[in-house]
């Protein structure tokens, strides 16, 4: 007899040894919330959305953000302002949408995609944001040498110190080393963050993809 | 919701309530991973009961809400992994109606069935459960032809652990 067989036999009498939960047992348990990663998802991701916005007002409040408004820079600076509130409303509709699609009612294989897809539109959010953010911070260095007295004061000592690439060299190195910490902090954010959520999920989906071929 | 949905849900899921426990029996190894599984299935099950067209038995529909809350929604705690417990786990195998090699062999299949992977186990699960492969394949989302082969790999993936 087929191994399977023998199982299903057993199997189903078995049946009888589930203890029975009653009427009021279900209902206490519709009452709970669900801890399903599709929530964790959401919440983390408007957790994303919403820690963009913060960046951006507390940017705006900044000293320096209001010494850079007195430059000439308006050219540059309206543009990417827009096109940071554009992407945003993009990206949150793109979220919204393919989180209503989620529905435990799919086949496992679409709703796995499904909710992948959802991820995905966050994950593409903010790789957009640092690409935004990496621009943002070289024409910002660009205008201040250009523009700013207090730059342009230091530019001029270090010219007469005959240290001017030294000086160069310094203030790139910095902000370059200030842009790879903040991406290494969210890179290790999402590692762990998402290599928790979302690893079974990830192994199931490769498993079935695999039934494919 | 309404309580007349509420009452409906109820009390289908009471006579229903066997098919989420058979899921978390496969997808679990203790008494508090079984009930953390059937209370996550529950919520999902009644989470999506307003959208339940009758035109499926309610009991097809809970395969389907059940495996995909097991493979894809729950999060696993951590102290449920823990393989060492699959041989002593409770499954209740009548002795009295076997002889000790049936029995010995009965342990070692479901021993077997639990180191099988997720998708492996809602296969064998739905085979268990007498589905057929059109079920299977629409349940899981691959072809009858993937589904056929894969369960045939599942069989002899078993066959060696019982005679290796």
């Amino acid at each position: 007899m087929d191994e399977l067989d023998l199982l299903k036999r057993d199997w189903k009498k078995t049946e009888d040894d589930f203890p029975k939960l009653s009427y009021n047992d279900i209902y206490k348990m519709i009452l709970k919330k669900s801890s399903s990663i599709v929530k964790w998802i959401f919440i983390i991701s408007l957790l994303e959305f919403g820690l963009w916005l913060i960046i951006s007002f507390a940017l705006k409040d900044n000293k320096s953000m209001e010494r850079f408004k007195t430059y000439d820079a308006d050219l540059i600076l309206i543009p990417l302002t827009v096109i940071g509130y554009v992407v945003l409303a993009y990206f949150f509709y793109l979220f919204y949408k393919n989180y209503r699609t989620i529905s435990v009612t799919d086949n496992a294989k679409v709703l796995m995609e499904n909710i992948l897809k959802t991820r995905r539109s966050v994950k593409h959010y903010v790789a957009f944001n640092l690409i935004y953010l990496a621009v943002s911070v070289v024409l910002v260095m660009f205008i201040q040498f250009d523009q700013d007295e207090q730059f342009i004061a230091q530019i001029q000592q270090a010219s007469a110190d005959g240290e001017l690439v030294k000086y160069y060299v310094i203030v790139i190195l910095t902000t370059m080393a200030f842009l790879a910490i903040a991406i290494g902090v969210l890179l290790l954010f999402y590692w762990l963050v998402y290599g928790i959520l979302l690893g079974r999920l990830n192994k199931n989906y490769r498993e079935l993809k695999k039934l494919e071929f | 919701m309404s309580e007349e949905l509420e009452h409906s849900f109820i009390e289908q899921l009471e006579k229903h309530q066997n098919i989420v426990h058979k899921v978390c029996r496969l997808y679990t190894n203790n008494q508090d991973a079984h009930n953390d599984l059937f209370q996550e299935i529950t919520i999902q099950l009644w989470k999506a009961y307003p959208k339940f067209r009758g035109d499926a038995k309610f009991s097809t529909w809970m395969y389907r809400v059940g495996l995909n809350t097991a493979i894809t929604l729950y999060r696993k705690k951590k102290r449920t992994i823990d393989t060492q417990q699959f041989d002593n786990i409770e499954f209740k195998i009548k002795s009295e109606e076997y002889d000790d090699t049936e029995e010995q062999q009965l342990k070692l299949l479901y021993s077997a069935v639990h180191q099988l992977n997720d998708i492996e186990k809602a296969l064998v699960f739905l085979y268990l459960e007498d589905k057929n492969y059109r079920e299977i394949s629409e349940t899981m989302g691959i072809s009858e032809v993937n589904a056929r082969v894969k369960m045939n790999r599942v069989k002899t993936k078993l066959k060696t652990i019982l005679n290796p």
